[in-house]
């Protein structure tokens, strides 16, 4: 436990669009071993308000510096909002399985990303990059307000493809949308990662097209470490903690 | 300085566990010498045959804690005798099994393949299940408390604690009932029943409609509870209830309990067992008490 639970500096606390955040800490060894897909729980109140941790996937892990991506929407986002350089952020983690990286033979990677959902893929693409397989990130947002800089995935060579709800940026719709605008290679893993509907919208393309793909799924979390089985949900194997066997599972393993 | 504690005859070297529940199933996630420290683990709850638990949610946050109705998700005893049970012994710790079946019988059986088992150190009854018979829990009955109690001692080769739910009128005779059946030790209090709404959705926050409150915001109400259990029993009391740090520790054992479990608190600080037994350590040494005992049950009145 003494390895995984501790203590770091905030470094910054950057607001990249009028509703999403980036939270950087230093945390060197964090840094080094986190995997992409992998999760972070934090504390973000000294008391019992709000009582649970708050999980967040790790958006980017380099020069030691650790950094999430988030909304702030409930009362534990919003207190991270609050925090200065020079707080500390009490940290359990890396938690949970990652994604499994491209075999060598994928000449295709689809990332799928709705919301803070796209926040893993940065850390992903990062490892990456000498993956020769063509990159592509299908992002949807709600409204432009939900949309953010895609400089940092265009210099990982991920080609970047934009759908709105309401049309404000990119294709107007659901992500689900932009599948149409991909041509599909013969050898493609999807990977995916944002609210249920979506997923199981990315369940479905990828049965029709028999592509391979993993999902990362988020549900409110207790212990994170597997035991207390709060944050369980259907698979086909049966229930499954989320933190703990997942929170990355293969895509035709959900049940939606 | 002597911290060690009995229950029935086995001998654990100090008075801090962890409520079952909140540990188990996820031994790698800790470091057996971290865990080898504590005076016992008890994992979570197994029963006859394997549970898939209820369907989500199965809990949420409420203010100072959660509410939980996980619905004893377990593999059966054959499973977790198989294979769980020697990751757990590999650990070292002194082990408190937790069993739950629906009828006296079934608990019987269940210890008997206990009895055959490689080292458990101590077995705790969780009682906090229907009663079929009488449409309440067999914690809630003193009689159906004692019965299961009574035939689980006959075959049981290991001491035994009897888990109690603080939902009744009067937890005192259901103690009483339970000590006097034959239970060797008293582990107070499980989860009140509770439950959140969604008043967007106007539904229940829990998938199972009900559960179990649990956290500090229960604290005060189990601190009472054991403090007027302890003064009317004679066997040993594990206290628990939303304890969070050695405070909150101190409470419980000053209230009258040999030893003290942390539960819930372990989601959001897995590391509170270990601070809390240096804690008790520290609280002692201040306090010039070289012998737990002169901890236990310390409460001016």
């Amino acid at each position: 436990m003494s390895d995984i639970l501790k203590s770091y500096p905030v470094v910054a606390l950057k607001q990249v669009s009028p509703v999403y955040f980036r939270l950087a800490f230093a945390a060197p060894g964090l840094a080094r071993v986190v995997k992409p897909g992998q999760f972070i729980h934090i504390k973000v109140s000294e008391g019992f308000e709000p009582f649970f941790r708050r999980p967040f996937s790790v958006y980017r892990a380099h020069d030691g510096i650790v950094e999430i991506f988030f909304e702030p929407v409930g009362k534990g986002s919003r207190l991270l909002t609050s925090k200065k350089r020079g707080d500390t952020l009490d940290v359990l983690g890396p938690l949970g399985k990652p994604f499994t990286p491209p075999a060598a033979g994928i000449k295709q990677i689809v990332f799928i990303g709705g919301g803070i959902g796209a926040a893993p893929f940065m850390l992903f693409s990062d490892r990456i990059k000498v993956h020769k397989a063509e990159k592509l990130l299908l992002y949807g947002g709600r409204s432009k307000a939900h949309t953010f800089s895609m400089t940092d995935f265009k210099k990982n060579g991920v080609r970047v493809l934009t759908a709105t709800d309401d049309g404000s940026v990119g294709v107007k719709g659901r992500v689900s949308e932009l599948f149409k605008e991909i041509r599909l290679a013969p050898a493609t893993m999807i990977y995916t990662c944002g609210p249920r509907p979506m997923m199981a919208a990315v369940q479905a393309f990828a049965k029709v097209h028999d592509l391979r793909g993993e999902a990362s799924c988020e549900e409110v979390m207790a212990c994170g470490l597997g035991a207390c089985l709060g944050c369980s949900i259907p698979t086909v194997h049966g229930y499954r903690t989320v933190c703990h066997d997942g929170p990355v599972f293969g895509l035709n393993e959900l049940v939606f | 300085m002597n911290i060690s504690v009995k229950i029935g005859n086995v001998v654990l070297a100090n008075p801090v566990t962890v409520a079952s529940g909140t540990f188990g199933h996820s031994e790698e996630m800790y470091q057996a010498k971290e865990v080898r420290c504590l005076g016992a683990i008890v994992p979570k709850t197994v029963t006859l045959h394997a549970q898939q638990g209820n369907p989500p949610r199965r809990m949420c946050e409420v203010a100072a804690g959660m509410i939980n109705a996980i619905g004893i998700e377990n593999p059966g005893i054959d499973a977790f005798i198989a294979t769980k049970l020697p990751k757990l012994k590999k650990i070292g710790v002194p082990l408190i099994v937790s069993i739950s079946a629906h009828s006296a019988e079934d608990f019987v059986l269940m210890a008997e393949k206990l009895n055959v088992a490689d080292g458990v150190a101590a077995v705790e009854l969780n009682l906090s299940c229907p009663n079929l018979q009488k449409k309440v829990l067999v914690a809630q009955d003193a009689e159906a408390t004692a019965a299961v109690i009574r035939q689980v001692k006959a075959v049981t080769r290991y001491p035994l604690i009897a888990k109690l739910s603080p939902n009744v009128t009067s937890i005192v005779d259901i103690a009483l009932a339970a000590e006097s059946s034959g239970a060797d030790a008293l582990s107070m209090v499980n989860t009140f029943a509770a439950m959140a709404i969604d008043v967007k959705k106007r539904r229940s926050k829990i998938g199972n409609f009900t559960g179990g409150l649990s956290g500090p915001a229960i604290r005060p109400i189990a601190v009472r509870m054991v403090c007027e259990t302890a003064a009317r029993v004679k066997i040993p009391i594990i206290g628990m209830g939303g304890i969070t740090c050695t405070n909150d520790a101190l409470e419980f054992l000053i209230a009258g309990a040999t030893m003290v479990a942390v539960g819930t608190y372990n989601f959001i600080n897995p590391r509170a067992p270990l601070e809390i037994l240096e804690g008790i350590r520290v609280y002692m040494k201040e306090n010039k008490m070289t012998d737990i005992r002169e901890l236990i049950g310390s409460i001016q009145r």
